[in-house]
């Protein structure tokens, strides 16, 4: 072996039982070939006895056969055994990894957590504590400040914003009107333009009233 | 054209001249190497992997034409593949020959992709199984040479792609992966 420091994978006892398994089964379905061969052949042997007429020596050849049968089924059932412990052994070994990854997982948690003082952290969430108390003091020492002077100054500013927002709400509402029809449909913004409600009943009735002009004129005249 | 099963025999395969050794020298060429192409195609389709130079095989003669390569031919045309490294000499007589219409190496990675494909990564398999077992059918794998298939898989043993090993009962080789 010319090549000291290529690193080949080890070889444990798991591999060597599943080798041996494994050739145990080609073994075993080498053997049951052989049986087939040796029922089929029975078969026939059987067959042209019956049709030598030779009776006890057909009953022999079926007797054969039947014996080479049930030998066959006692192979059927090991092979089903072979089988099922190899994958019992893949199993176990799929077992042991996943405890070996989630034993690895549960040592990087504790070294996480060792590096963590519960005392410190006591103290930690204390200061923290006693930070937000002093917080909260002065807020409140703030607070009695301003309500005490200014609360109706602050009313008073609230409700003259309030008062602004609805002016300028207003005209916006009029002015999203038209610029929505307008996307709509092209035919329309005319109608609006024309402002108020009575003005649209003037253009019906302007419609109206030419019709009726027409109709009308000649009376006059 | 003529057929063998359902191997498409090339053109040449029934001018007679093609199966005498030919004297000059670039014609001889001309015809080692369109023999050695049609070799290695009827072995890669038809799966043959060892060709007995004394023993029959359909590509030596043809019957229609009443032709066949003698001895001296059938080596020529062996040895040449042998020099490209398509072949190898299985004895020192030069009777039985080896043919590799896949290198080595390219055994090695087909081994490697079905190893990959099927997720063995780190299984083991005996070298029976690889030829002859149910993961392997379907695949180049199945049916292939036992020679051929130990010696990709030396070479992937030497690059640490897998570990060879005896089980207890000694008569069955296994392969760790290791991929």
């Amino acid at each position: 072996m010319g090549n000291l420091f290529v690193k080949k994978p080890k070889i444990t006892d798991v591999d060597r039982a599943i080798l041996t398994l494994k050739t145990q089964r080609r073994k075993l379905a080498q053997y049951q070939q052989q049986l087939d061969t040796v029922i089929e052949a029975e078969k026939q042997a059987a067959r042209d006895l019956v049709r030598q007429s030779r009776k006890d020596r057909a009953l022999l050849a079926l007797k054969k056969k039947k014996a080479q049968e049930e030998i066959l089924k006692q192979v059927d059932g090991w092979l089903i055994n072979v089988e099922q412990q190899l994958a019992d052994i893949e199993l176990a070994s799929k077992q042991k990894a996943v405890f070996q990854s989630l034993k690895a997982g549960n040592d990087a948690m504790k070294a996480i957590q060792s590096e963590i003082n519960l005392e410190d952290v006591q103290k930690l969430m204390d200061d923290t504590e006693e930070a937000k108390a002093y917080q909260d003091e002065i807020n409140a020492i703030l607070g009695e400040k301003l309500s005490a002077e200014d609360e109706e100054e602050i009313l008073a500013e609230f409700e003259n914003l309030e008062a602004e927002l609805a002016v300028q709400d207003m005209p916006e509402v009029h002015a999203k009107g038209p610029s929505k029809e307008e996307e709509e449909k092209l035919d329309l913004p005319d109608v609006p333009t024309k402002t108020p409600v009575a003005d649209g009943a003037e253009i019906t009735k302007a419609e109206v009233s030419t019709k009726k002009k027409v109709l009308e004129e000649p009376l006059p005249a | 054209m003529q057929k063998l099963g359902d191997f498409k025999l090339p053109a040449f395969f029934n001018y007679p001249p093609y199966f005498t050794l030919q004297p000059v020298r670039d014609t001889r060429e001309k015809q080692v190497q369109l023999w050695r192409e049609l070799i290695l195609d009827y072995c890669r389709t038809q799966k043959v992997f060892v060709i007995a130079l004394e023993e029959e095989f359909p590509l030596f003669s043809n019957p229609v034409i009443e032709r066949s390569l003698n001895n001296e031919a059938r080596e020529t045309f062996l040895s040449a593949l042998v020099s490209e490294g398509r072949a190898e000499w299985l004895d020192k007589g030069h009777r039985k020959c080896l043919i590799l219409w896949h290198r080595i190496q390219d055994w090695a990675d087909l081994i490697l992709s079905f190893v990959k494909d099927n997720g063995l990564e780190d299984n083991v398999m005996t070298v029976e199984e690889i030829r002859s077992g149910i993961e392997s059918r379907g695949t180049e794998l199945h049916g292939m040479d036992r020679t051929i298939l130990m010696r990709a898989l030396k070479l992937l043993e030497h690059k640490g792609k897998l570990a060879i090993f005896k089980g207890t009962s000694a008569d069955d080789e296994g392969v760790k992966f290791s991929v």
